[in-house]
């Protein structure tokens, strides 16, 4: 198909916002001139390894140990202490949001945190949460049953939905269920006797609380054969895990996991469409499936941001570091209010999206974030241009893709007022919900 | 022209054909109108109360005759002496002292084996199943939500407390409003100005963009109208000692919420439906306590509401609905806790119910798959509350269906 100026800059825009998390000063224009297909190359990447770690700011978290004996000053150290962790390892995360060069791979960290929710109000250690982020972070883009694999092996998740507590004698079916419904395969997709099965299968893990390292029980392990999905044996987890992961319902599912993140959270997948790629079970090719297809330049594909979403392409767009915010309290306590705090998820199901966010109060905790982050917001190169240039320079800086001429109308009346400018521009409608 | 009179004249003229300049001050005027137009002494007002979790029935409504209940449930049964005996089968949790005292004054329905066919043991899907009132996920609309679509346009009138709008009262083209814990701050000034300019609508932008211009419209209209009222003290509840409170929660504290309800309601706001919520009811392991304190707080935090009520006399008008998306497996799982399930009690609380025991209680003899049978559809209860309390077209609202609870409101 042809493609016109208009719609090679909607699909830059949906590339920057969806795929990543906004555009850092300069990105978008370069991209416009270099154009969708060459920045497309450039920016389906997959780190290697080594290039993860450079780019990834070291974060220490010490293994907290046993808790001492309540009423000591020792017990009151050791709460304040985990507090710190907590909110260290959450400002270390939004930090690298918002520094990465490897916005793909950090993006589909948090879309994984999102599919494998699970939340440090059970936890309550972040050691655990820590490990389990960096293995999304390593397996963002890679091999989907590879991660499923890892997942099993991950004490953050087996302790979150209660893995230690299924045994031979006394299976608990929370995290075989949730595997299947809400991980690899979607709901309805499996029987109750496979979630039993399953259950049984998955039997005999133990989990260290403070460390979050696994380790298996033979004598709590159920061994018997089982019928998985209609194969009936003695299966090991991975084997099971592998199992459902070849399935063409988890390749469905992944699929629509990713659509309904990436591209539309309203319209449903269109499932006739035939999706090869993934056969794989390459999470990359997937991915770069989606950004190679025509749903990019269909203006029916709206997207709301999430709040961590808009905090971090904030910050992008204005060079912010957000442990580095002014007001470090302010600026949590208005993550908290927008409901969206980097690891801790409401439930299992991970974060809602769309309307969801876009609630009269979303607005007000949104307006009030903003008028914290702008005063941390670099804004020399803003103020020195003139008045006129100005709402084409965010526009470009943010990477929206068209104002509207409401939130035209608005930007200019506020012309001669950066910051009132800019409070507009991050919380216009076309910024909040990508066209 | 000063703003009074402008607001006047522009009220007068109806706003037509002067979008751009009215927009803010017909807002203005929406907010007034909802101070000088309080709801009606004598309208019905629901309350919606959603358990998320999956509350488990067999320990909140107890059948604590039954054997096997007993033998089927050794760590997490509660001994009769324990029990809040409401007849010579059933008996309430022993946390769940307020209701008990409603339920003696006839105030209170127990619906008993309520879910629907084919129960669905996921979470999200049992409860999108119950917030949206169909089996089948064709609509993306919830019960409430095509509610308010039957009614005028006016954001104040079905409200959820927190700050996500819940499925429930999301409609096609309308939705329900959310207010948060402590209630909105209102942009003022220039700010106010700003924001309504955003706010406007703009031809031919998405239906998700045009929704954001719309919250920050209502944003204006709700702070206005609200936050006057939520500076007022809690109303005190004259027959009931005081609760603690100090309990810094979040969306999670349902008296908190509860609280905010309250001032609302005393203070006349034109709101029918009330949503709120507590979370937390998924027990796989260790519930009897987990669950006995939610129950309990449920329990306190809706007789406390009640009472707060009666000096403004609108107690009497308030209907409360209280479920969750599934009841949980009759045999305890061994880590002291329960597994997902199917059917469970739901109350109806307020001086308009005919109090008593309503549907069959599932036999714990003929189990299906070790799952309580459904004895009560859900959307019995939704039509008679929406015919009952709501007046409204309930075979509409819920596709034609046609089964009631019989008699469960006084007919007034």
């Amino acid at each position: 198909m042809a493609i016109s100026a208009d719609q090679e800059r909607l699909a830059l825009s949906r590339l920057y916002s969806r795929f990543g998390f906004g555009p850092k000063p300069g990105e978008f224009e370069t991209a416009l001139k270099n154009g969708f297909q060459t920045t497309k190359k450039s920016f389906l990447v997959k780190p290697s390894t080594g290039d993860i770690a450079s780019d990834t700011a070291p974060l220490v978290i010490d293994d907290m140990g046993p808790r001492p004996a309540a009423g000591t000053f020792a017990g009151v150290e050791y709460s304040v202490k985990i507090r710190e962790q907590i909110r260290d390892m959450t400002l270390w995360w939004l930090d690298q949001m918002v520094t990465t060069d490897y916005s793909l791979n950090e993006k589909m960290t948090w879309f994984w945190h999102g599919h494998w929710a699970t939340s440090i109000e059970k936890l309550n250690f972040a050691l655990p949460m820590y490990k389990q982020n960096n293995t999304f972070r390593e397996n963002a883009l890679g091999n989907f049953s590879t991660l499923s694999k890892a997942m099993y092996n991950d004490g953050a998740l087996q302790y979150w939905l209660d893995g230690q507590e299924n045994t031979a004698k006394a299976p608990n079916e929370n995290l075989s269920r949730e595997f299947m419904e809400l991980f690899t395969l979607g709901v309805g997709r499996y029987t109750e006797e496979d979630v039993k099965a399953l259950a049984r299968v998955f039997t005999g893990i133990l989990v260290g609380r403070t460390s979050g390292d696994v380790s298996f029980s033979a004598r709590r392990h159920d061994s018997s054969p089982v019928n998985l999905l209609g194969t009936t044996k003695s299966f090991t987890a991975q084997e099971a895990i592998d199992l459902l992961t070849a399935r063409e319902d988890s390749f469905r599912f992944v699929y629509e996991r990713l659509w309904y993140r990436f591209i539309s959270s309203t319209e449903d997948f269109p499932a006739a469409k035939s999706r090869t790629a993934f056969f794989g079970r390459d999470v990359f090719l997937a991915v770069s499936d989606f950004v190679d297809s025509e749903y990019m330049y269909d203006p029916r594909y709206a997207m709301v941001k999430s709040p961590v979403e808009w905090v971090v392409g904030v910050c992008r767009s204005f060079g912010i570091t957000p442990s580095k915010v002014k007001n470090l309290q302010v600026f949590s306590a208005g993550l908290t209010k927008l409901a969206q705090v980097p690891f801790a998820p409401p439930n299992v199901g991970g974060w809602p999206a769309g309307e969801a966010w876009l609630t009269s109060a979303s607005a007000q905790f949104r307006l009030s974030l903003a008028q914290t982050l702008i005063k941390s917001a670099d804004l020399k190169e803003f103020k020195s241009m003139k008045p006129a240039a100005r709402s084409l320079y965010l526009q470009n800086l943010l990477g929206v893709y068209k104002w509207s001429k409401r939130t035209s109308d608005a930007l200019t009346i506020a012309r001669l007022d950066p910051e009132r400018m800019v409070l507009l521009a991050i919380n216009s409608p076309e910024y909040v919900v990508g066209a | 022209m000063d703003t009074l009179s402008r607001r006047r004249f522009l009220a007068l003229s109806g706003g037509v054909g002067a979008a751009a300049a009215t927009h803010v001050l017909s807002v203005n005027e929406i907010a007034d109108a909802a101070i000088s137009r309080p709801l009606t002494p004598g309208t019905p007002i629901l309350l919606v109360v959603t358990l998320y979790g999956g509350n488990d029935g067999l320990s909140t409504v107890i059948p604590y005759t039954d054997s096997l209940y007993y033998s089927l449930r050794p760590d997490i049964s509660y001994a009769p002496e324990k029990v809040l005996q409401l007849d010579t089968t059933l008996g309430l949790n022993p946390a769940m002292t307020g209701i008990k005292s409603l339920w003696d004054k006839k105030k209170v329905a127990i619906i008993r084996g309520v879910g629907y066919p084919d129960s669905d043991r996921s979470h999200f899907s049992s409860m999108a199943i119950w917030q949206s009132a169909e089996r089948t996920q064709t609509t993306k609309s919830g019960w409430l939500g095509r509610w308010v679509e039957t009614q005028p346009e006016d954001p104040l009138l079905a409200i959820n407390l927190g700050s996500v709008l819940p499925p429930l009262l999301v409609g096609k083209k309308r939705s329900g409003s959310v207010l948060p814990l402590g209630g909105l701050v209102t942009p003022s000034g220039s700010l106010a100005r700003d924001c309504s300019r955003l706010s406007l609508p703009s031809q031919g932008e998405n239906f998700l963009a045009s929704r954001a211009a719309t919250s920050l419209r209502n944003l204006l209209n709700i702070s206005d109208t609200i936050s006057p009222i939520l500076k007022l003290p809690v109303p005190a509840a004259p027959d009931l000692p005081t609760i603690n409170g100090g309990n810094a929660g979040g969306d999670n504290n349902l008296s908190q919420q509860l609280d905010v309800v309250a001032k609302l309601v005393t203070a006349g706001a034109p709101t029918r439906v009330w949503a709120v919520s507590l979370g937390g009811f998924d027990t796989h392991a260790n519930e009897a306590n987990a669950q006995s304190d939610l129950i309990g707080i449920v329990s306190s935090s809706v007789t406390r509401f009640l009472a707060q009520l009666e000096p403004s006399g609108r107690s009497k008008d308030v209907t409360v609905l209280v479920y969750s998306e599934f009841g949980r497996r009759v045999a305890a799982n061994a880590s002291a806790g329960t597994d997902h399930g199917t059917s469970g009690p739901v109350f109806v609380i307020g001086d308009s119910v005919q109090g008593g025991f309503y549907g069959e209680q599932p036999s714990l003899k003929n189990l299906f798959k070790g799952d309580l049978a459904v004895t009560t559809d859900f959307r019995d209860i939704y039509a008679s509350l929406l015919e009952g309390v709501l007046k409204a077209p309930a075979a509409q609202i819920l596709n034609g269906w046609k089964g009631r609870i019989t008699s469960l409101l006084r007919t007034q």
